[in-house]
C-alpha cells in the first residue's frame, strides 16, 4: 500500500475524529460535571446543522455568509440549551438519573419533530465557504482545505477548554462544582448558574460542530440519532469528563473507523460498539478519565 | 452527590407488586386477571381483524415491558439495551423456524435460550459496573447485536431483513371445534395470548417470591443487602437472565406475529420505547408494563391517524410523565384511590 | 392489582368496540415510501407523480364508477417500517391495492406481505432481480421499475465507449440493489471489452454520512474509471466528498451511474456543487436534449409543473404516474377491483407511459425498461446539471 494513500486514510480519519470531538466535548462537559448523559446532544447538533443552513439562506446563498450562519446556529442553540436547562433540568436534579436520562430522550423526541416541521424532510446542503474551499496536495495526497480546517479547529477547542479549566477562575469554580457541589453552594458560589452556564457552553459547541459539518454532509433528519451514539462511544473510550481524554477517544475512533474498512470492511460498525464495550468492562472510566 | 434511596419517587418505599385498592373487599374479589385473559382470548370473535392486529402488537409489548420492569422496577437496573434480548430471541425463532424450516415447539424455547445465554454473557459483564456505566453497556451490547443483524447477510438477511417467517403449524387446533375455523393468524394469536399469559404468571410468580423480595432488597439498599449476606451480583445476574429469556419469547412471538424479522428491531430507539411503557403504567406496579403497553398502542394509533408527528406526541407526553406523574397511570389512580378513600373515612 | 385490572378491564372494552362501516365507493390505493431522510428526494416526487395521476383520473370520472383515494405513508427507506405500515393499511385501512417503495431492501419485504394477503403491489423504482426471480415471483407482484440486468447491460456499454480504459472501481450501497447492480455491471462489461479489469469494490452503507474513507480507498486503487450505483441523498454526499478529495479529476470524469442521478431532482440537490462530465441516467430527464420529445411528454411535464407549483419538474414523478395509470388500465381490463382479477389482467399487459409503451412482462412480470442515459452538462437556460442528449438504453436487452 502506498504511503500517500495510508496518509489520505490516516488525514480522513483525523477530519472525522475532530468533527466527533467538537460534538462529544460538549457531552463529556455536561457529563463530567453534572453527571447527565444528554441524549438530546444529538438533537442540538442537528438543529445547529439546520439554524446554519437557515443563515446561509438568509445571509448569503453561496457560502459566503457562512461565518454569520455559524455564529447564528451556535448562539441559538446555546439560547436553547438555557432555556431547556433553567426550565426543566432544573427541577430534575435531585431526582434519580433516569428521570434525567428520559427526559433527554423526550427531548430527542420533540426537538427531531420540531426540526422536520421548520424544515421539512428533505435533505438539505450548505456549500463549502469560498475562502476555505479547494484543496492542497500534501504528501501526494490531496487534502481539501476545509478539512484541514477542522483539524485544526479541533486542538484549538482542546487547548482552549484545557486552560479555560485548569487555568481560570472560572474553571477553578467549574471543577469545585464537579468535586463537591454542595460544599460549593455552602461557600456561597452560585453552583446553578454554574451549572447553567456548563450546559450552555456544552450546547453551543454541539450547535458550532452540527454547523461546521454542513460543507460536508447532508443535513437529515436523523442525523441526531445517527450522532448521539458516535459521541458516546468517543466520551466512554477516552473518558467522561476528560477533555484530552475525549480528543483522544476521537483520534482513536475517527482512525479505527477509517482503517477498519481496509482491514475489516463489514466489520467497521461491530468493531466501535465492541471497542466501547471493552473499554467499559476493562476500565470502565474509560483512557484518561477518573474513577467515578 | 447523587440521589440515591431519599428521592421523590415513591420506588423506596414500595414493596414488588404494590396492590392498589387492596382496602375494598368487592374489588378484591374480582378476578380481574381472568376476565382481561378470556377477553382478551375473545377478541378474534368480537373484535375483528384490526383489534385483533393491535391486541397482538399490545400482548407482546406488554410481555416485553414487563420483562424490562423486572429489571427497572423491582431490581432498580436501568438497562438501556434490553431490545438485544428481543431481537436475538425473534432472529433465534424466525432464522429456526425459516432457514431451517424447525418447529414452532423447538424454535421457540431455542429463542428463549439463546436470548438467555446472551443475557448471561453481557449480564455477567454489566452487573459488575455501577450505574451508569452499567446503562451504557448494556446501550454498547445492544448495538453490537444490532451491527451484526445487520451486516450478517448471509444468517440475518442484513437490511433485507427475514421476511416471510412461516406460521407455525397448527393441525392441532384444527381438531378443536371452535377453533379449527379460524384464519391461520388468529390461532397464531390465541397461541400468544396463551403463551404471554402463562410468561407473565411465571414472571409474577418470581416477583412475589423470596427471590424476588430479595431483589427488591438489592434496589432499595445494595450495600445494606451485601450486609446481611446477600450475594447481590449473583442475584442481578439472575434478574438479567430471566429477564432477558422472556424478552427472547416476546421478540419470538414479534417475529412471527410481523411476518418478518428486521434489523431496526434492535436499534436502540426500540429500547427507549419499551422503557416509556414501563413507566408510562407504573414502573411500581407489576401490572403498570402491561398497562403502559396498551396505553402508548392505543395512543400511537389515535394520534398516528390526525398527524405525522408521533414523536412530538411521544415526547410530550413522557415530559407530563417525569413532571407531573412519576408513578405513571396506574400511580396516579393509586394517589386518587389513596386520596378518596381519605375523605370517606373522614 | 384489582382496581389495576378494572381499568384494563374498561380500556379492552373500549378497544372492543368494532370500527365504523368503511364507505365502499372509493378505490383506496396503499402508498408507502420514503418522505423523509435521504431517499426522500426520489420518494417525494413519486408520490406527487401518483397524485396527479389520480387527480386526472377522478376528474375524468374515476374508474368503473369509483373515486381513487392514495393513502401515503412515509416508509423512511427501512423495510421493517414499510412491512409495518404496509400490514397497517392492509389490516386498518382495507386497501385495494399497494403500489410504492422505493428501496430494493423495502420493495422485496412487502412483497411478501403482498403474497400473504394476496393483494397487488406494484414498485417503481426497486431494481434487485431478488423481486420478481424464479424463487420470490407471485400472482400479485408487479414491477414498473428496470431491473439491474437492465442496467447493468446499459451502464457496462455506456463505460465500454472509454477505449483507453483499462481498470474500473465500483462503489455500491451495501445492500440487494448495491450488490445487484454490481454483479450486472461485471457480468456484462466482461462480455463487451474483457479487457476491463474491476480491481476494487467499495461497499459503503446505504445512508452512510461520511465517503471518506472509501474515497481514499478508490483513489489508492488509480482507476481509469468508476462505476457507482450511489443514488439519492448519498450520490449528493458523495460527490460533495469526492470533489475535494480530487476523485473525479483523477478519472479525468469518467464515472457512470445507474442511481437516477441524471434526474432534476439529484441536480438541483447538489446544485453548483454537481460533478459535470461524468454519465447518469434517468427515467425521465424532463429536459429534452434532441427536439424529438414526445408530445405526451411534453404534456406530463406541463401538467406536473402546474400540480406540483415547481419551477421544474422532478425526473421521477412519472414512474409515480405511470404506476397508477397501468393499475388503472388493469382495473379496466378486469372489470372489477379484485385483487385477483386485476393480477391476471396485468399479466402481459401493455399500457401507456408519457415516454412510451411498456409491457408487464408474463414470466416476470416486470417491464425491463430502457432508461435514458447521457453525459452531465450545464446550459445557460438551466441553473443545474441536465443530461446532455439523452438516449433510451439498452436498445437490445432481451425480454421474454
Amino acid at each position: 500500500m502506498a504511503a500517500s494513500f495510508l496518509f489520505s486514510q490516516f488525514m480522513g480519519g483525523l477530519t472525522t475524529a475532530m468533527f466527533l470531538f467538537l460534538i462529544a466535548s460538549g457531552l463529556s462537559l455536561v457529563f463530567g460535571i453534572m453527571r447527565v448523559i444528554n441524549f438530546a446532544h444529538g438533537s442540538f447538533y442537528m438543529l445547529g446543522a439546520y439554524l446554519a443552513w437557515q443563515g446561509v439562506q438568509w445571509f448569503h446563498p453561496t457560502g459566503a455568509g457562512f461565518w454569520a450562519a455559524a455564529l447564528l446556529a451556535a448562539a441559538g442553540v446555546g439560547i436553547l440549551g438555557a432555556v431547556v436547562e433553567r426550565l426543566f433540568f432544573r427541577s430534575l436534579y435531585g431526582r434519580e438519573e433516569l428521570y434525567q436520562l428520559l427526559f433527554t430522550y423526550a427531548l430527542v423526541l420533540i426537538l427531531g419533530d420540531a426540526a422536520k416541521y421548520l424544515w421539512g424532510t428533505d435533505q438539505l446542503s450548505v456549500s463549502t465557504p469560498p475562502v476555505l474551499a479547494g484543496s492542497v496536495v500534501i504528501f501526494g495526497s490531496t487534502q481539501p482545505i476545509y478539512n484541514l480546517f477542522m483539524m485544526t479547529i479541533g486542538p484549538v477547542i482542546a487547548v482552549v477548554g484545557w486552560l479555560v479549566l485548569n487555568r481560570s477562575g472560572v474553571g477553578r469554580m467549574v471543577r469545585a462544582a464537579q468535586m463537591d457541589r454542595e460544599m460549593l453552594g455552602a461557600l456561597g458560589a452560585n453552583v446553578g448558574r454554574i451549572y447553567t452556564g456548563m450546559f450552555v457552553v456544552s450546547s453551543c459547541l454541539a450547535g458550532l460542530s452540527g454547523a461546521l459539518v454542513t460543507p460536508i454532509q447532508g443535513i437529515v433528519p436523523g442525523m441526531d440519532v445517527l450522532i448521539i451514539v458516535q459521541a458516546f462511544i468517543v466520551v466512554v473510550i477516552g473518558g467522561m469528563g476528560s477533555i484530552w481524554g475525549t480528543f483522544w477517544g476521537s483520534v482513536i475512533y475517527g482512525e479505527v473507523l477509517s482503517f477498519g474498512i481496509l482491514i475489516f470492511p463489514g466489520f467497521s460498525l461491530f468493531s466501535v460498539f465492541a471497542l466501547m464495550a471493552v473499554i467499559l468492562i476493562v476500565r470502565p472510566w474509560g483512557l484518561f478519565g477518573r474513577p467515578l | 452527590m447523587t440521589s440515591e434511596s431519599t428521592t421523590t419517587t415513591s420506588a423506596a418505599a414500595v414493596p414488588a407488586g404494590r396492590v392498589i385498592g387492596s382496602g375494598s373487599s368487592v374489588i378484591s374479589r374480582i378476578p380481574w386477571t381472568l376476565i382481561v385473559f378470556l377477553l382478551a382470548c375473545s377478541v378474534p370473535w368480537i373484535g375483528g381483524r384490526y383489534n385483533t392486529f393491535l391486541a397482538e402488537q399490545i400482548a407482546i409489548d406488554a410481555l416485553f415491558a414487563v420483562s424490562l420492569n423486572l429489571l427497572l422496577g423491582t431490581t432498580g437496573l436501568v438497562s438501556f439495551g434490553h431490545v438485544a434480548y428481543f431481537g436475538v430471541g425473534a432472529y433465534v425463532c424466525g432464522i429456526l423456524m425459516k432457514t431451517y424450516e424447525l418447529p414452532f415447539a423447538i424454535a421457540f424455547p431455542a429463542a428463549g435460550l439463546g436470548a438467555g445465554l446472551f443475557a448471561l454473557v453481557s449480564g455477567y459483564f454489566c452487573v459488575r459496573l455501577i450505574k451508569l456505566y452499567f446503562a451504557m453497556l448494556t446501550l454498547a451490547f445492544s448495538q453490537i447485536i444490532w451491527a451484526i443483524a445487520y451486516k450478517w447477510n448471509d444468517v440475518t438477511g442484513g437490511d433485507q431483513g427475514l421476511p416471510e417467517i412461516p406460521f407455525p403449524s397448527f393441525d392441532w387446533m384444527n381438531h378443536i371445534p371452535w377453533l379449527g375455523d379460524l384464519k391461520t393468524s388468529d390461532q397464531f394469536y390465541l397461541l400468544t395470548v396463551f403463551l404471554i399469559a402463562v410468561s407473565l404468571a411465571i414472571i409474577h410468580r418470581i416477583v412475589r417470591s423470596p427471590f424476588g423480595r430479595v431483589l427488591t432488597t438489592i434496589r432499595d439498599n445494595p450495600e445494606r443487602a451485601a450486609f446481611i449476606g446477600v450475594n447481590v451480583r449473583m442475584y442481578q445476574l439472575a434478574a438479567f437472565v430471566v429477564a432477558g429469556t422472556f424478552a427472547g419469547f416476546a421478540g419470538a412471538l414479534y417475529g412471527i406475529f410481523s411476518r418478518g424479522v428486521f434489523a431496526d428491531y434492535v436499534f436502540w430507539s426500540k429500547s427507549a420505547e419499551v422503557m416509556i411503557m414501563a413507566i408510562l403504567g407504573g414502573m411500581d406496579y407489576f401490572w403498570g408494563p402491561p398497562i403502559g403497553a396498551f396505553a402508548l398502542v392505543w395512543l400511537n394509533q389515535e394520534i398516528t391517524d390526525y398527524t405525522q408527528y408521533w414523536p412530538f406526541f411521544l415526547g410530550t407526553i413522557l415530559l407530563v410523565l417525569l413532571f407531573g406523574f412519576p408513578g405513571g397511570i396506574l400511580g396516579g389512580i393509586d394517589t386518587l384511590w389513596q386520596r378518596l378513600r381519605r375523605t370517606r373515612r373522614a | 392489582m384489582r382496581l389495576q385490572h378494572c381499568l384494563g378491564l374498561a380500556l379492552a372494552v373500549a378497544a372492543s368496540a368494532p370500527l365504523a362501516a368503511q364507505a365502499e365507493d372509493t378505490i383506496k390505493i396503499g402508498f408507502p415510501i420514503p418522505l423523509s431522510g435521504p431517499t426522500a428526494v426520489y420518494g417525494k416526487p413519486i408520490l406527487a407523480g401518483a397524485e396527479l395521476a389520480v387527480q386526472q383520473i377522478n376528474a375524468a370520472g374515476g374508474v368503473l364508477g369509483k373515486k381513487l383515494e392514495l393513502l401515503s405513508r412515509d416508509s423512511k427507506a427501512n423495510a421493517d417500517e414499510a412491512v409495518r405500515l404496509s400490514r397497517e393499511l392492509i389490516i386498518k385501512d382495507s386497501v385495494d391495492f399497494l403500489l410504492g417503495t422505493l428501496t430494493s431492501a423495502e420493495a422485496p419485504a412487502v412483497s411478501t406481505v403482498a403474497k400473504e394477503n394476496k393483494i397487488v403491489f406494484m414498485v417503481p423504482a426497486a431494481k434487485t432481480t431478488l423481486l420478481t426471480d424464479d424463487a420470490h415471483i407471485h400472482p400479485y407482484i408487479f414491477r414498473l421499475a428496470s431491473n439491474t440486468d437492465v442496467e447493468g447491460l446499459a451502464g457496462a456499454g455506456e463505460m465500454a465507449q472509454f477505449k483507453d480504459v483499462k481498470t474500473v472501481v465500483t462503489i455500491a450501497p451495501d445492500y440487494a440493489y448495491g450488490h445487484d447492480s454490481i454483479n450486472a455491471f461485471i457480468a456484462a462489461i466482461k462480455k463487451q471489452r474483457p479487457d476491463i479489469q474491476v480491481v476494487d469494490s467499495q461497499w459503503p452503507k446505504l445512508g452512510e454520512p461520511d465517503f471518506t474513507p472509501f474515497i481514499n480507498a478508490m483513489m489508492s486503487k488509480k482507476p481509469d474509471a468508476i462505476y457507482c450505483s450511489l443514488f439519492a441523498g448519498d450520490f449528493v454526499t458523495f460527490a460533495k466528498q469526492a470533489a475535494p478529495l480530487g476523485l473525479f479529476k483523477a478519472v479525468s470524469n469518467r464515472v457512470v451511474d445507474g442511481g437516477e442521478v441524471g434526474t432534476p431532482d439529484a441536480a438541483q440537490a447538489l446544485g453548483a456543487d454537481y460533478p459535470l462530465g461524468i454519465i447518469v441516467n434517468a427515467y425521465d430527464p424532463v429536459i429534452w436534449g434532441g427536439g424529438n420529445e414526445p408530445p405526451e411528454h411534453k404534456k406530463f411535464v406541463e401538467d406536473l409543473k402546474a400540480y406540483t407549483h415547481a419551477e421544474y419538474a422532478s425526473g421521477w414523478s412519472i414512474q409515480g404516474y405511470s404506476m397508477v395509470e397501468a393499475l388503472v388500465e388493469g382495473i379496466k381490463k378486469a372489470g372489477d377491483t379484485k385483487s385477483d382479477d386485476v393480477s391476471k389482467a396485468l399479466i402481459g399487459l401493455t399500457f401507456d407511459t408519457p415516454v412510451g409503451k411498456r409491457t408487464f412482462s408474463a414470466k416476470s412480470h416486470e417491464t425491463f425498461a430502457p432508461e435514458y442515459w447521457g453525459v452531465a452538462t450545464k446550459t445557460a437556460e438551466y441553473p443545474f446539471a441536465i443530461i446532455k442528449d439523452p438516449q433510451p438504453l439498452p436498445t437490445n436487452f432481451p425480454t421474454n
